[in-house]
């Protein structure tokens, strides 16, 4: 398994977070995303982040991981940063060169963005981190049922989404056994000039690819050898409760975003 | 000694919150020339410890010296591209290895990396195709449209081409008919007996490996838990019980006939053929029919 691949693995610490439904976890998030949405001030993003750290540390997972999360994104994220100081003429100006100018917005702005964008990925990390993959897509069918009368199925999607998550980690096992065996025949990766590195990825794609299909047929045959029907009715191993607690949490969102509308 | 490991630990993800340890303190090592099994249960570290030995995987602890390179834990590890032309190492279900669109091209990509012309490389992979007893016309062929054994070979053969002196190979008969598994180990013990290379096989299939391999290294939960000849291993079984692993048929019945007739201390006989001579020729045996009658290889 990729050490480095940290986003969609849980961590069990047994914390009040663990506890939760799944589906008042999801709720969280959403309403979340819209409490980041609407921060647009130095003193939002405070709250925000008193508010977001708060919760990860009593998850008694180490920060740490949070932000390793966010990680594989630092340059999305720089250039975000970029491409707004540039673009955002508003307010004093900060530096000039000729035509060239920064200004007092550009800067607030790029830096509220990857403010946010961290935010949003660390925090959502930890749905992740405090939520096994097989309650996720419990709490998000249970999310989506409304929607069955609109002719939604929630029982596709989830599916849809566990069989992803399932496979990315073996992909990334395969694509790593394909790489250690081109290592062993001279052509490790990690000591190639960029250009043939660039081909060896190329070349990885053919047998990952190949062996994905292969994987995804087998798993439709295991699946119809046992009875899978899509949509049809089935119980449940682990059923969902929800509690006080999941109401103390979803609440403590609207409060958040009630705070941060007003401010 | 061909590869000799001292201290040595290696632990996945060691920084993370998921490290696991598969190897502790492990001290061997591995003779030259010779043909070395190993063996272990399910998750005892075996496939792990292969990776040890060109460099794929460098240990977390401890030292790893193969044939004149040495990579130490915590140091930075020596250009591994030299020692990986001279340590070949198949992994398991090493089909699933091939990449290329022809057998020819992805026989000749490792001799080409190593720095090999084209028409040297092509002449290596046609050898290596000889070597395991592979038809030439397959080298023109997608590796995909081969039969499950011809591209178990031809995987292999890719290694070979390299031309190296120490050939690891991690369960090369997993998935194979008898008939191809026998075939294998054969062409295997050929390339350590007739051409001294030093072959390590990784396998679960303690039976079929037992007759040829000189010696043995048997893991349990990442430790060593026996290393020392096929004789040694032969004259105490339960040692591969302590291991969570299966008496083999063929010493089974070794021990049987030998408790029987009193053949403690002879050298074990662990084919149905030389088993069959031996009883043949004990005084008082009778010979009630023709030993090529007996059953599958073992019994």
């Amino acid at each position: 398994m990729n050490e480095r691949l940290l986003l969609g693995r849980s961590i069990e610490t047994g914390s009040w977070v663990h506890k939760l439904d799944a589906r008042s976890k999801l709720t969280g998030m959403l309403l979340y995303v819209a409490v980041i949405l609407l921060s647009d001030s130095w003193l939002s993003m405070v709250l925000l982040a008193v508010f977001s750290i708060t919760i990860m540390a009593s998850t008694r997972i180490p920060l740490k991981y949070f932000i390793k999360a966010a990680k594989p994104l630092r340059y999305l994220m720089l250039f975000i940063f970029i491409v707004q100081l540039l673009s955002v003429k508003e307010g004093d100006v900060l530096w000039s060169a000729g035509s060239f100018s920064l200004h007092e917005g550009g800067l607030r702005l790029a830096a509220f963005s990857v403010i946010r964008m961290l935010f949003l990925i660390t925090f959502t990390a930890l749905l992740t981190f405090t939520t096994t993959p097989g309650k996720l897509n419990q709490g998000l069918e249970g999310i989506l049922a409304p929607f069955k009368k609109l002719g939604l199925s929630p029982d596709r999607i989830t599916l849809m989404i566990s069989i992803a998550l399932r496979f990315i980690p073996t992909i990334l096992d395969e694509s790593q056994i394909i790489m250690k065996a081109q290592a062993s025949r001279g052509a490790d990766l990690q000591e190639l000039p960029l250009k043939e590195k660039a081909r060896m990825l190329v070349s990885l794609l053919v047998p990952v690819i190949s062996s994905a299909f292969r994987r995804a047929q087998d798993l439709v045959y295991s699946m119809e050898a046992r009875g899978f029907r899509m949509d049809a009715p089935r119980s449940r191993y682990h059923r969902l409760r929800w509690g006080a607690a999941d109401t103390v949490f979803v609440a403590m969102f609207i409060i958040m975003g009630v705070a941060v509308a007003l401010l | 000694m061909a590869i000799q490991l001292e201290q040595v630990s290696f632990t996945y993800a060691e920084k993370s919150l998921w490290k696991q340890t598969a190897l502790h303190d492990i001290t061997l090592g591995i003779p030259k020339g010779l043909l070395t099994g190993i063996a272990g249960a399910t998750g005892s570290g075996k496939s792990t410890l292969l990776q040890l030995f060109n460099g794929i995987l460098k240990p977390t602890q401890g030292t790893v010296k193969v044939l004149d390179v040495t990579i130490r834990a915590g140091e930075k590890s020596p250009k591994l591209l030299p020692l990986r032309r001279r340590v070949g190492l198949v992994f398991q279900f090493p089909e699933q290895q091939m990449f290329e669109d022809t057998v020819e091209k992805d026989l000749i990509f490792g001799p080409l990396n190593f720095g090999m012309s084209p028409e040297e490389a092509k002449e290596r992979a046609r050898k290596a195709m000889l070597e395991m007893g592979l038809d030439l016309a397959l080298l023109s062929r997608n590796p995909f449209r081969l039969s499950g054994g011809q591209m178990r070979k031809a995987a292999i053969a890719s290694v070979l081409a390299m031309d190296p002196e120490i050939v690891v190979l991690d369960e090369p008969t997993a998935t194979l008919d008898p008939v191809s598994r026998a075939e294998l180990i054969a062409q295997l013990e050929r390339l350590c007996r007739e051409q001294g290379r030093t072959v390590i096989i990784v396998t679960h299939r303690m039976d079929e490996l037992l007759p040829v391999a000189d010696r043995w290294i048997l893991l349990k939960d990442g430790k060593i838990a026996f290393q020392g000849s096929g004789g040694e291993l032969a004259a105490d079984p339960d040692i591969l019980t302590r291991c969570g692993l299966g008496v083999p048929h063929s010493l089974r019945y070794w021990h049987a006939i030998a408790g029987q007739f009193g053949l403690a201390g002879e050298r074990p006989r662990l084919t149905a053929e030389s088993l069959a001579e031996l009883i043949a020729s004990l005084p008082g045996t009778v010979r009630s029919g023709n030993t090529a009658g007996m059953g599958d290889a073992h019994e």
